[in-house]
């Protein structure tokens, strides 16, 4: 049962789920499922999303420390460039297609396609490379695309009266947490309940997505080193009822199946020139953007790392390429209820169609699972597994 | 020289008999009670082209305001569709409609998905640089709105209008419609879900939109009677699949709305381009206490 559990915790299974659910239900008796989706869409959304990003945070926080899968920095400097290449790739194709019509009103959509999907892409790195390190340059790929994808959605649009002071909150939240931290307060509620209410608050009326109200405690709540994207990790550390993640990991999954249920309702008439924007910009634009960004990276001196070459580098990228849940959050902080965010909604989660592409792709270049040499088991693994220090060419 | 000063006289005659006869046919036709004094206005939408179907609506337009001297054109969005440069809106808008605005007929557009968001500062489209705006003519409200982005604030301002109008007849107009048989779009459920409370609650008595590129009247739903009216430039033939709620549908050419507000009756009639009326009616409102 407990294995179980950790199974459908790791993939985020109660996300199809819900999304399942929704879509069937939208399309069938519309009238009713979007009555109940508006009373819901604010609490998730606004509220229980800032959970969902703050365990995702404290992952991050917890790799980046010494002895986590993403220390030192400079391993991940290279990702991180093509991380960045992907956004750029992503928000421009959007743009550029745009142009070829007459629907300039999406544009402010562009970091829809921008974002990817960190589940999605580390899942599909996994099922074509399993252990190796480039997943976790997949990882750090996706992560960076969706970091800048949460700063462009940084400004809430969606509320009359901004009350910018209000922004002194926010510091005040993390002053309580820090306070906290000196006082050796183990109670995660606190800081969640305490300083995150009065982060959000601030976020709030400032006119700062609220979602993001949860970031400035990360930093201050308790922390022990882990590797990126391995729930299943049984340390005590993690599995501590004072540890965020723990006390956590129920609230954030029925989150994650509400969010699913509230925003993946997507009538399937919907579809328009926004849809194929985002389609055509996460599948197309993002790859070649990684890819393009590497290419740059090389040229100035920053080599591949050793367990890479070229064709898997483009399978990373096609793997980086879906931008589905996180595609669905930034387009409902962009759009308001409407066709636009349908349309784009509709684009986000028409992007899966990119795992399937990966792992063509990577059955073509054989390459991961599907290179011909299977002396390692079917899996091309050079180097550590879990390589604290890189190795470039 | 003379056999064809005879000719040019005999073709000119004959012209001005064959258009005397189309007055006569058309003032026939004229379903709406054309009284003095009543609010006249027409309705389009999707016209935006620039192409001849554009230019035969617009000018059928001008044919029926000789008889039927509306006012107003209310544009129920995608207004201009492809590059929206000056040039543009000469060619998809100032040109076809020049009879009209010669006539001093004034139009109050809504924005479509196809529309700049910044056509809102066009001044024959009469926005005064809102995208969501509303204005009174005779006993009739109209609240025109941005359904593109239907956000809080965009709601908020749409309740406080409806509580403060004071005028007896509420119309709304958006460019997605809330309810239609369209196959392609069909009824935006998740915009009434927002919208069809408040217009309930504060009596909106009409609402007309566009977007599905047809014409079609919905039994009235709540007490509200809906139109869609997008087939003013694009059409989508046979794309009316009829059903329960269908009044009445055509889309089998483009057509336009021409409507009457007379006292607690808005009339309403519905001419293709060809110039047949392919529907007509009247809604009657009981006034509220």
């Amino acid at each position: 049962m407990i294995r179980a559990w950790r199974f459908i915790v790791d993939h985020y299974l109660l996300l199809p789920v819900g999304g399942g659910v929704a879509l069937v239900w939208a399309n069938t008796y519309a009238v009713s499922y979007f009555r109940i989706v508006q009373t819901l869409a604010f609490p998730i959304n606004d509220i229980g999303m800032a959970f969902v990003l703050a365990y995702l945070a404290q992952e991050l926080v917890e790799a980046a420390l010494p002895g986590g899968s993403l220390h030192p920095f400079r391993r991940a400097l290279l990702p991180i460039v093509a991380g960045i290449g992907g956004t750029v790739g992503a928000a421009l194709v959007y743009l550029g297609y745009l142009q070829t019509g007459d629907e300039q009103i999406l544009a402010p959509g562009w970091p829809i396609a921008s974002t990817a999907d960190l589940v999605v892409a580390v899942a599909t790195s996994r099922a074509i490379f399993g252990r190796s390190p480039v997943v976790t340059e997949g990882l750090l790929i996706a992560l960076t695309s969706e970091v800048i994808g949460l700063a462009a959605i940084s400004r809430h649009r969606f509320i009359t009266d901004v009350h910018p002071f209000a922004v002194v909150l926010i510091g005040v939240a993390a002053g309580m947490a820090m306070i906290f931290r000196r006082l050796g307060v183990t109670t995660t509620w606190l800081y969640v309940g305490g300083a995150g209410t009065v982060s959000w608050l601030g976020c709030y009326w400032a006119g700062i997505q609220p979602v993001l109200a949860l970031l400035p405690i990360v930093p201050f709540l308790r922390h022990a080193p882990r590797e990126l994207m391995s729930f299943a990790d049984d340390a005590p550390s993690h599995r501590s009822p004072t540890h965020f993640e723990s006390s956590f990991e129920i609230p954030v999954q029925l989150v994650v199946l509400l969010f699913a249920f509230v925003n993946f309702g997507i009538g399937l008439r919907g579809f328009g020139t926004g849809t194929w924007a985002v389609m055509a910009a996460s599948l197309i634009g993002r790859p070649l953007g990684i890819v393009a960004a590497i290419a740059v990276a090389q040229l100035v001196g920053q080599g591949l790392p050793v367990h890479m070459d070229w064709k898997i580098a483009a399978v990373t990228a096609l793997a980086a390429a879906p931008t589905l849940t996180f595609g669905v959050l930034i387009a409902v902080s962009v759009f308001p209820v409407g066709p636009l965010l349908v349309e784009t909604k509709l684009g986000a989660v028409g992007t899966i169609v990119g795992v399937p592409a990966a792992l063509g792709a990577a059955r073509l270049l054989r390459v991961g699972r599907f290179e011909s040499d299977t002396s390692s088991g079917g899996f091309r693994t050079v180097g550590p597994e879990s390589a604290t220090e890189p190795t470039f060419r | 020289m003379r056999r064809a000063r005879l000719a040019i006289a005999t073709a000119a005659l004959a012209a001005a008999v064959l258009a005397a006869l189309g007055r006569v046919a058309l003032a026939a036709e004229l379903t709406v009670p054309n009284r003095p004094g009543s609010l006249k206005f027409a309705a389009l939408g999707d016209n935006g082209t620039g192409e001849q179907p554009e230019y035969d609506v617009a000018n059928q337009m001008a044919l029926w305001h000789g008889q039927f001297v509306f006012d107003m054109v209310i544009m129920l969005g995608d207004n201009l569709y492809g590059r929206q440069k000056s040039e543009d809106f000469v060619r998809k808008f100032e040109r076809p409609f020049k009879p009209l605005l010669d006539a001093g007929v004034k139009f109050y557009a809504c924005l479509g998905n196809h529309d700049k968001p910044s056509n809102d500062t066009y001044k024959p489209f009469n926005m005064g640089g809102e995208r969501y705006y509303s204005f009174a003519r005779s006993n009739a409200r109209f609240f025109v709105l941005d359904t593109n982005f239907l956000d809080p604030p965009q709601l908020e301002w749409l309740e406080r209008s409806l509580q403060d109008a004071r005028e007896p007849w509420k119309v709304a107009y958006f460019h997605h419609p809330l309810y239609s048989d369209g196959r392609r779009h069909g009824s935006d459920v998740e915009l009434r879900v927002k919208l069809e409370p408040l217009f309930v609650k504060y009596s909106v008595d009409v609402v007309f939109s566009g977007h599905d590129h047809i014409y079609e009247r919905i039994v009235p739903q709540k007490g509200i009677s809906y139109f869609v009216s997008g087939a003013g430039g694009e059409l989508r033939e046979g794309d009316l699949k009829r059903s329960a709620m269908t009044a009445a549908g055509f889309d089998g050419d483009r057509s336009f709305m021409l409507n009457e507000i007379d006292g607690d009756d808005l009339y309403f009639q519905v001419v293709s381009r060809a110039g047949e009326t392919v529907d007509h009616g009247v809604i009657h409102r009981s006034p509220k206490s």
